[in-house]
């Protein structure tokens, strides 16, 4: 439910949300689509996760063999290789382990690609601003709110929505009014704060490049999160003071936000890298320094995964809560122009794209890890929830929901596609001999052709046909036309139906009125 | 036509059911709260006139901004000073009920919105509500410039006939295309 994107005003008590996000309506700035998106990505991982235990972990539990590597049932190590019978029916780990995987990525593909489809339908056909700004006026006030806190959180509600709208509005009017020599001034402006941005990314990857050739592992781990979180620091401070110049270019917050993202899936790159190499170069047998790499990554993952959320917890605790005491307590110049957190919406939001990538790297190699992720993104929830209210002070820009729905989406296809070279090339090379379900096979898709092969003939040619380039590469174009189409079908009939029903009080306005004459 | 705050008449009852929009129910509740509002010696005068800072008490409009407002409208005082007696009282509840019609809302909503009382809204009546909307402390105060655009763009889309001003019926045209104005514009005690 967006708030500001529609003409029509909100009953709070009628949207069907728990009260911490109707508050959060109420802070303004766009902040419910990120606890929206959070919620989300906790469903998805949630079921990804019954996926993978229904699947995979549960039969390996009920059919286990003996004997083999004591491992925790979080990594991949410890699965069997062998395919288990018994009662009328057999059942391949090996199989069942790489079919999960590729439809735990098929369904969080379809998943992003829905929830982005319908933003970007809603985006194409416009929001229905007509008397949008009557309507706000003369029907938003609730009279039923009691109570001095409810009557103010309103009031700033309706500030909000009317602000983010007037000043959208102004921008538009002075841009398009702009003289010769302010366009060329804005349009050299925007081109040395790319270049800018293009320097400090190599900057930064020079420096982490270094970075993991001088300290093997802890440096380059904590570089992109220290950077991270002071940026999150200073670019609000800094937003303020560009804020004249902001009005004529695009926003410098989301220039930095796209520096955050790349910055940190840089760092899970190099890391992988890393692993790659360590990987390639000790391959031989005999000397298995590396011996079971998929647990290796696995753990690497997980230990990504647990870090991100200590250090979130720890710059709540260490960087907030003191900030907030400090400026509330310590009344000073400095104090009062620093001021408190702001809770930038895309900052988070990046910060949850990275998790999930993380998670979808590793959930191949560590079949728990989306359960671990969605307790993570629970405690996350309502950590950041408890800031928000505790620390942070309302934002003065607001960040447009419907457009950012899709922006989220589009970023989480980029970090769902990272994760898939990463599974597709795993697939590809050679499993590691000693642990695993694949173990004994050339590769782990060998496996396959292998099951395919103890199928009857015809079963075998439907199979072969259905996975041929020529039915299923048009299909799957198809289907993703098919889908866009119908969300646009469905959004069309509902703007049809809207403006029959206005149609019709105008004509019965205008009768009215002349009526009078 | 009187009542004393003692009790109230099984006819005025059924007369004030037919009159207003209220139930049984919401009348003896309300006569209920008026009583409370009274002090002991005024409880047996009958039509006695509440001021308007004591109305102001009641928990359902002391945080209302547009409280002084709503008093001054149902108010039937010669001196214009807001008090109300029970009967306006009635009115009041009547026309914020549950089972109150969009038309008599958007009338009621209008006179409340018409902070001058012209019959008419024009651009000072839209700022001041404008102001109530939003409160008017430092942080949710717009600038003038936004106030005057805001203000020219509600007169552009609600203004029919273009003649700065918006009148009642134009009001209640802005008015119908809500679905959700029913629901908002209600007090229940």
């Amino acid at each position: 439910d967006e708030d500001s994107d529609d003409g029509t005003t909100r009953d709070l008590r009628a949207i069907p949300l728990p009260m911490a996000l109707k508050r959060a309506v109420n802070f303004g700035g766009g902040v419910q689509s990120y606890f929206l998106f959070l919620r989300f990505l906790v469903v998805l991982n949630f079921f990804s996760f019954l996926l993978i235990a229904g699947f995979v972990i549960i039969p390996s539990i009920v059919f286990r063999s003996v004997g083999f590597i004591e491992y925790t049932y979080l990594f991949y190590g410890y699965y069997n290789n062998t395919m288990v019978e018994g009662m009328n029916f057999s059942y391949n780990i090996p199989l069942a382990y790489l079919s999960t995987a590729a439809f735990y990525l098929l369904f969080c593909l379809v998943c992003i690609i829905a929830m982005g489809t319908t933003a970007r339908v809603v985006v194409a056909t416009g929001d229905s601003s007509e008397g949008n700004y009557s309507m706000l006026v003369f029907t938003g006030w609730d009279f039923g709110s009691n109570g001095n806190q409810a009557t103010k959180l309103k009031q700033q509600n309706i500030y909000y929505r009317l602000q983010v709208d007037l000043e959208e509005e102004m921008i538009k009017k002075k841009s398009s009014a702009l003289t010769q020599r302010q366009k060329v001034c804005l349009y050299s402006a925007r081109v040395v704060l790319f270049t800018l941005t293009l320097g400090f990314i190599g900057a930064a990857l020079t420096g982490i490049f270094f970075a993991t050739n001088f300290s093997q592992g802890l440096l380059y781990e904590y570089l992109p999160s220290i950077v991270i979180t002071g940026a999150n620091f200073i670019v609000p401070l800094l937003n303020d003071q560009i804020a004249p110049f902001e009005q004529y270019s695009p926003s410098v917050t989301v220039v930095l936000a796209l520096l955050a993202v790349v910055l940190r899936l840089v760092s899970l790159v190099i890391l992988l890298y890393t692993l790659w190499r360590q990987i390639t170069c000790d391959e031989t047998p005999d000397e298995c320094a590396l011996c079971c790499w998929e647990t290796r990554v696995g753990q690497e993952m997980y230990k990504l995964t647990l870090f991100d959320l200590i250090v979130n917890i720890a710059v709540l605790m260490l960087v907030e809560f003191p900030r907030r005491m400090i400026v509330d307590n310590w009344h000073n110049k400095l104090t009062q122009w620093v001021g408190r957190q702001e809770f930038v919406v895309p900052y988070n939001v990046l910060g949850l794209v990275y998790g999930q990538t993380v998670v979808w790297t590793g959930a191949f190699f560590c079949p728990l890890l989306p359960l671990i992720n969605t307790f993570k993104f629970i405690i996350l929830f309502y950590t950041k929830r408890i800031t928000l209210f505790s620390n942070c002070r309302p934002a003065v820009k607001t960040f447009r929901s419907t457009t950012s729905s899709f922006f989220f989406s589009g970023i989480l296809l980029l970090g769902l596609t990272l994760a898939s070279v990463v599974m597709i090339y795993s697939v590809a090379i050679h499993p590691s001999m000693a642990c695993g379900p694949f173990r004994f096979l050339t590769s782990m898709w060998d496996v396959v052709p292998k099951s395919i092969s103890k199928l009857s003939q015809t079963t075998r040619e439907f199979l072969f046909f259905l996975g041929s380039q020529s039915f299923s590469i048009p299909l799957f174009v198809l289907s993703l036309i098919l889908c866009y189409i119908v969300a646009l079908a469905t959004v069309y009939k509902k703007s049809v139906t809207l403006l029959k029903t206005q149609l019709k009080l105008d004509k019965q306005f205008l009768v009215r009125q002349i009526g009078r004459l | 036509m009187g009542t004393t705050a003692s009790q109230l008449g099984k006819d005025t009852l059924s007369e004030y059911q037919e009159l207003t929009f209220l139930t049984k129910q919401e009348i003896l509740l309300a006569h209920k709260r008026f009583s409370e509002l009274l002090t002991k010696d005024e409880k047996d005068i009958p039509n006695i006139r509440i001021s308007l800072e004591r109305i102001l008490t009641l928990p359902e409009l002391k945080s209302n901004p547009f409280r002084k407002r709503i008093c001054h409208v149902f108010s039937t005082s010669e001196h214009k000073d807001g008090s109300l007696t029970f009967e306006d009282f009635l009115d009041l509840l009547s026309a914020f009920s549950d089972s109150a019609t969009m038309e008599i809302k958007s009338h009621y909503a209008f006179r409340i919105f018409d902070f001058d009382d012209d019959g008419t809204l024009d651009s000072d009546d839209l700022q001041k509500l404008v102001n109530c909307l939003t409160g008017e402390t430092d942080e949710t105060r717009l600038t003038p410039e936004e106030m005057r655009q805001l203000i020219t763009n509600i007169l552009e889309e609600s203004d029919i006939d273009k003649d700065g001003t918006v009148n009642l019926s134009e009001f209640q045209h802005v008015i119908s295309r809500s679905p959700d104005f029913v629901s908002s514009f209600k007090i229940v005690l």
